[in-house]
């Protein structure tokens, strides 16, 4: 006997049933998780105080909406990658390319009275960045959920799957941050949040992967 | 990505159920249930073709490795498969990954110890492992290429590849490291690469 066959026998001895995994199950923890934050932020009185009004505007419609798309996206890409056979290279860069064509879809909805303001004024950096920080914050809780997932599962890329990972938790966080967030600017939006979804896929993509073994 | 230079005849590790196109799905379902006989059933079959892709793309002596990492691999993952989906890709995915890490493990191996198995202990494996690397090679800088086609595939030493080239010790080892690691990640970039 090989030490093949040995292993097989091993392997096949004692055979426990498994649970299936089920994307289901996943989407359905997702969901709870960034609904979870969002009614903290909505208890703790985080919500904009013009929500009422400006929910409807063609502005909350694009940054709602447009989040939302990249968000079911890229939470689709990402988990379809963490089992064989996974995602394509290709769809990542659809993602990519989602995310630049919903950024630069903002300048449709920009606010002409905003526009003729002065470039540093529109972006407000030390804002801005705070903007940026919070999406960080809230991407990590996600984050850590699909690193777990990811982990479980078998992704044969790692590096994409991971990448695709920091993608959906960082959209995610940013669709939970726009109830809070004040900006009326396309720009802004476009520029900052476009600041922290990068640093969130970055992070995943160099960290996630480490010590990975199928 | 797309490699123009593919090693040849890519269509016999193709992984298919001889027994069926549901077989192989059918057994891993029943295993993912607890039923031990259908799963000892599907690692034997699983084995062969395993055995055959190995051997086509890895030096002899990591063949046996390469294919028990692959066991461990479809046996620690069995709960991501999906009974509804072939079989057939998935434990090729699985595969290709356990090729590109096995890959990973040659190149960090010191290169002395590896020319034997090549050269002499399995003609025909070697050969087909060397036609398939070969195959590869062409994407490698002609430094990389060349140190890692004397050294990993005609078994000469690190000495008689330094007299050959005309460089030191070190640099036809990083020539070496750096090309195996380039392949590897040549590799598992590709999509269309199985």
């Amino acid at each position: 006997m090989t030490s093949t066959d040995a292993l097989i026998l091993g392997l096949s001895a004692d055979l426990a049933p498994v649970r299936r995994r089920s994307v289901r199950r996943e989407v359905g923890a997702l969901l709870v998780l960034a609904a979870g934050e969002l009614a903290l932020i909505l208890m703790a009185g985080g919500m904009r105080p013009d929500m009422g009004e400006v929910i409807l505007s063609p502005f909350m419609a694009w940054k709602i909406g447009g989040l939302a798309l990249l968000a079911g996206v890229s939470c689709a890409i990402a988990l379809r990658s963490f089992a064989p056979p996974a995602a394509s290279r290709r769809e990542l860069a659809f993602a990519f390319a989602l995310a630049v064509l919903v950024m630069v879809a903002g300048v449709v909805v920009t606010n002409s009275a905003e526009s003729g303001q002065p470039l540093i004024e529109r972006l407000a950096p030390a804002r801005g960045l705070r903007c940026a920080i919070a999406i960080v914050v809230l991407s990590l809780p996600l984050m850590s959920l699909l690193a777990v997932l990811m982990r479980r599962a078998a992704p044969v890329h790692p590096k994409r799957s991971a990448l695709a990972t920091g993608l959906a938790a960082a959209t995610c966080g940013a669709l939970v941050f726009t109830v809070c967030c004040p900006a009326n600017d396309p720009l802004y939006i476009a520029v900052w949040y476009a600041v922290g979804i990068a640093a969130v896929a970055a992070a995943a993509r160099w960290l996630l992967p480490r010590r990975f073994r199928l | 990505m797309s490699l123009p230079h593919d090693p040849p005849d890519r269509t016999k590790d193709r992984a298919v159920d001889p027994a069926g196109p549901d077989t192989w799905s059918a057994l891993m379902a029943a295993a993912q249930d607890g039923h031990g006989g259908a799963y000892r059933r599907l690692l034997n079959e699983t084995t062969d073709w395993l055995q055959r892709y190995f051997r086509r793309r890895l030096p002899p002596g990591d063949v046996d490795d390469a294919v028990q990492e692959a066991l461990l691999a479809i046996h620690r993952r069995r709960h991501t498969f999906d009974p509804r989906q072939p079989f057939g890709p998935w434990m090729a995915a699985i595969a290709k990954r356990k090729w590109v890490d096995q890959l990973r493990t040659i190149a960090r191996r010191p290169t002395e110890e590896l020319s034997d198995d090549l050269a002499v202990a399995d003609h025909e494996s070697a050969v087909m492992c060397a036609t398939t690397l070969t195959g590869l090679l062409v994407h490698l800088r002609p430094a990389q290429a060349h140190a890692i086609r004397m050294v990993k595939l005609q078994g000469y030493s690190i000495e008689d590849a330094c007299r050959e080239t005309g460089l030191t010790a070190s640099a036809v080892k990083m020539n070496i490291h750096r090309g195996l690691a380039r392949l590897t990640a040549l590799i598992e970039d590709a999509d269309d690469l199985h």
